[in-house]
């Protein structure tokens, strides 16, 4: 299954951007008008505007040349540190890995392997990353090399950009190489009969929508119990239903290919025996509600008793059999696909059996295309991942030492990368419910020494009254902390090739470039200032 | 020799702790000038302050009082690097180099073309005698050959002004030698020097005029000639004197009023002997001295 990231919407998520981005601003503004005036006076603010000129001054101007010199200087530096040896790590774990992934997923038997290579590379140098880009500067600061560069023409802002690209361009060579190492691995080790598995299935998703088994639409279909309220299940025998409506289907490219092909998931529940040998059923209608056009595809077993991902396919004929009795047919491209919008509707035949449902369990599986693709989309997600730990942990090391600037880089990738949609979650549900299920941090510590449950309301005093503005001003900290940390959901992109999927560009890559870049500016000019501040040689 | 390329205005510096209160007033009101073309000796002991001046010449410490302008130019001012040579007190070079690559990176970090930092290269290599360790890593080195090194590295861009921080530091007499021959050649090409040491020896040698520092605070600032120079009292040097001569000589002296106070032979120092020894070694090789022989100093 593939865990979806939130949608991206590119021009909301620039605004929010240059909206956190002068807010950032105008504080640092604040506090370094206030801190010059506290530490020289009057004296102060004209020492403030000649920093803050000289800084932009040293921002435009920067020299490629420069650059590119203390960018050669890292590169060098690792090879001669011997960092690319990585490499032969990578070797050991490719040499003795397939011993142990053989027949570890029988439903999906290519996938471990997929998996394995990418979460190999992914942890290997997410460490290596971090290890590199955090560490450098502080060492060369403590060695003092850096005293030699610094007192020749090199303005600060080209040392934080060198030292980013020359720890960049490591990390891309090392890439290459694992991934080059990776993917010829995958397929020599994935076996004979799974190779056909090595795909990328370009799904296009739809909106799902139920109506009850009176006809009448609803929310959502029936809860059968499981605690995973994932799945939404249809009462089989009656008028509940399932649609879906895919928006903007490419037609001529369908058209090209001959026929319409739906990939589902759905699961079977059963509140009896029944047959044991026959597998549940759905049917499967296709509709045009501009033309009133409602054409029964097929009935279909639900996947109950079989590991084989290909008959999880439905193939649908170009030509379809009209639900008239005049005996004529019916374009799918052209009847049932009018502006490249496809209603499918989704019914479960047996009686008194359920039919579990979600959006992501049916989709119009476009071409396919090749895993090479779609392990190379996913090579770059990983890469842009590298490159803005690099721009985090550079950056933190030019105003702390290493290990802090390690702990520092480490937090911002576990939160992003980890916490981020639990975060996001519960300031939402903040939002739009003026309150969380148990209040803040300093609410559930006197919940947990009241012995107080989540749901009993607080009783209504001074004390109370106090924690619950302290708790408000600890989620403004939650809201600062969610805008201001990268979210690396988006360059999760390992699930992608893993599950035989294309890595979307729209929705994965677009914003895994664009967040990259977004965070770009902002940190070399914080970089910058930390070391343009800093007295290097101070004791 | 009268443009000022250093001015220093009552500059201070005080080290202060974690919470920032002061710990160290490492200076206290320093104003002093350096002008063009000359050699200038910072000395005092250690802890004295020298080093805090250089690096608060060079922008790598900022001053708590005072004012510092090099060629002109504000010390903070990344500009004016374009024109300055530094070496440090310990050549802090990148080890994991070679001497090629390292006047390479630095001479990237200046508008020199690939072929002048190619010639520039091969000249300081040659000028600092690295020809035959140029591919060698520099963890590799001696610390005279590191200190040779970080020569070249603050000469790759011809400055006009070079600071030098403890520049023999490290060396041996022949290393400190070629070291002072090169600090004079610097100014007899127009160069302005600024060193700082605690080898009076080696200031004496090269330094047009000194400043004294001591706890933070300028004792002593003047020309070395005038500083050391005894008025009172007047040195002749002749060839070698027979026991009457001298004896005539004095009856001479006291004539004039004048009272002798010693006479003796002059004796060479320490480092012109080594020099000596070395070079007639060199030119004569299995040569061994008989006790008491002295080498000649034709070879020196």
């Amino acid at each position: 299954m593939i865990h979806e990231v939130p949608i991206f919407h590119v021009d909301g998520a620039i605004l929010a951007w240059a909206i956190v981005f002068v807010i950032c601003l105008a504080v640092a503004l604040l506090v370094g008008f206030v801190a010059s005036l506290s530490a020289y006076g009057l004296g102060g603010p004209k020492m403030f505007v000649r920093i803050l000129t000289g800084g932009l001054r040293d921002l435009i101007q920067v020299s490629p040349r420069r650059i590119g010199a203390i960018a050669t200087l890292t590169f060098k530096e690792a090879l001669r540190r011997k960092a690319f040896l990585i490499g032969l790590l990578f070797l050991v774990l490719f040499m003795f890995g397939g011993w142990f992934l053989s027949g570890t997923d029988l439903d999906k038997p290519a996938k471990p392997y997929v998996a394995f290579v990418m979460t190999a590379m992914s942890f290997l140098l997410i460490l290596m990353s971090l290890l590199i880009s955090c560490w450098g500067l502080p060492a060369d600061i403590k060695d003092r090399s850096l005293h030699t560069v610094v007192t020749k023409p090199v303005r600060r802002s080209e040392i934080v950009i060198g030292r980013m690209l020359g720890y960049s361009t490591v990390l891309t060579i090392i890439l290459v190489l694992t991934s080059l190492l990776g993917y010829a691995w995958i397929r020599r080790q994935v076996p004979d009969a799974a190779q056909n598995q090595l795909i990328a299935r370009v799904p296009v998703y739809g909106q799902i929508s139920f109506v009850d088994r009176n006809g009448e639409p609803a929310r959502s279909g029936v809860n059968v119990g499981d605690i995973w309220e994932y799945r939404s299940f249809i009462e089989g025998g009656t008028k509940a239903r399932a649609f879906w409506v895919f928006e903007n289907l490419n037609v001529d490219t369908l058209r090209r290919a001959g026929n319409l092909r739906l990939e589902q998931s759905f699961e079977a529940f059963r509140t009896y025996k029944g047959k044991v040998d026959e597998e549940i059923r759905y049917s499967l209608w296709l509709l045009n509600p501009e033309k009133d056009l409602r054409v029964l595809v097929d009935r279909y077993p639900v996947r109950e008793f079989t590991t084989d991902v290909s008959d999880a396919v439905v193939e649908i004929p170009a030509e379809l059999p009209s639900s008239d009795s005049d005996g004529g047919t019916v374009n799918v491209f052209d009847d049932l696909m009018p502006n490249g919008k496809l209603v499918v509707e989704v019914a479960c035949v047996d009686e008194q059996q359920y039919l579990g449902t979600a959006q992501n369990d049916l989709f119009v599986r476009m071409p396919d295309r090749t895993f090479l693709g779609a392990y190379a989309k996913a090579s770059i997600g990983l890469w842009l991942m590298l490159v803005l730990i690099v721009m985090i942990g550079t950056t933190a090391s030019c105003f702390v030492k290493g290990p802090v600037a390690t702990l520092l880089t480490a937090t911002a990738i576990f939160v992003g990368y980890v916490f981020k949609g639990q975060l996001n979650e519960m300031l939402l549900q903040l939002q739009s419910k003026g309150q969380i299920l148990g209040g803040g941090t300093l609410e559930s510590v006197y919940r947990i020494f009241t012995r107080m449950n989540q749901t009993t309301p607080l009783p209504e005093n001074a004390g109370t009254d106090l924690i619950k503005s302290l708790d408000q001003g600890g989620f403004g900290m939650l809201r600062v902390i969610n805008l201001i940390m990268p979210d690396l959901t988006y360059f999760n992109t390992t699930q992608y090739p893993a599950n035989g999927f294309d890595v979307p560009f729209a929705n994965v890559l677009l914003p895994s470039i664009l967040i990259t870049l977004g965070y770009f500016l902002p940190l070399v000019i914080l970089g910058y200032f930390s070391l343009q501040l800093r007295e290097l040689e101070h004791k | 020799m009268s443009e000022s390329v250093i001015e220093v205005r009552n500059l201070s510096k005080v080290y202060r702790d974690f919470w920032g209160r002061p710990k160290v007033r490492a200076l206290n009101s320093l104003s002093l000038d350096v002008k063009k073309g000359e050699i200038f000796g910072l000395l005092g002991p250690n802890g004295s302050g020298k080093t805090t001046t250089l690096k608060l010449l060079l922008g790598l410490l900022f001053p708590t009082e005072g004012q510092v302008r090099i060629l002109g130019r504000p010390a903070e001012d990344v500009e004016k690097n374009e024109r300055i040579g530094y070496l440090p007190e310990e050549s802090y070079l990148y080890r994991f180099l070679n001497a090629d690559e390292t006047l390479d990176f630095y001479g990237r970090l200046f508008k020199m073309s690939s072929a002048e930092r190619r010639q520039r290269r091969d000249d300081l290599i040659k000028l600092v005698k690295l020809e035959h360790a140029r591919k060698r890593q520099l963890k590799e080195y001696s610390k005279g050959m590191t200190r040779r090194i970080g020569l070249a590295q603050a000469l790759i861009n011809d400055p006009e002004l070079v600071l030098l921080d403890e520049p023999t530091s490290g060396l041996d007499p022949l290393g400190t030698r070629d070291m002072k021959d090169m600090i004079l050649e610097l100014r007899d090409r127009g160069k302005t020097v600024v060193m700082c040491s605690h080898l009076l020896a080696d200031v004496q040698d090269v330094c047009d005029r000194i400043a004294i520092l001591f706890r933070g605070e300028l004792k002593v600032l003047g020309s070395v000639q005038e500083l050391l120079e005894a008025k009172d009292e007047t040195q002749i040097m002749t060839s070698h004197l027979s026991e009457e001569a001298k004896r005539e000589v004095e009856e001479v002296l006291k004539k004039h009023g004048a009272t002798v106070k010693s006479v003796s032979h002059p004796t060479a120092t320490l480092e012109d002997l080594f020099l000596r020894t070395v070079a007639e070694s060199e030119s004569r090789p299995g040569r061994r001295f008989e006790p008491g022989e002295r080498p000649s100093t034709e070879n020196a």
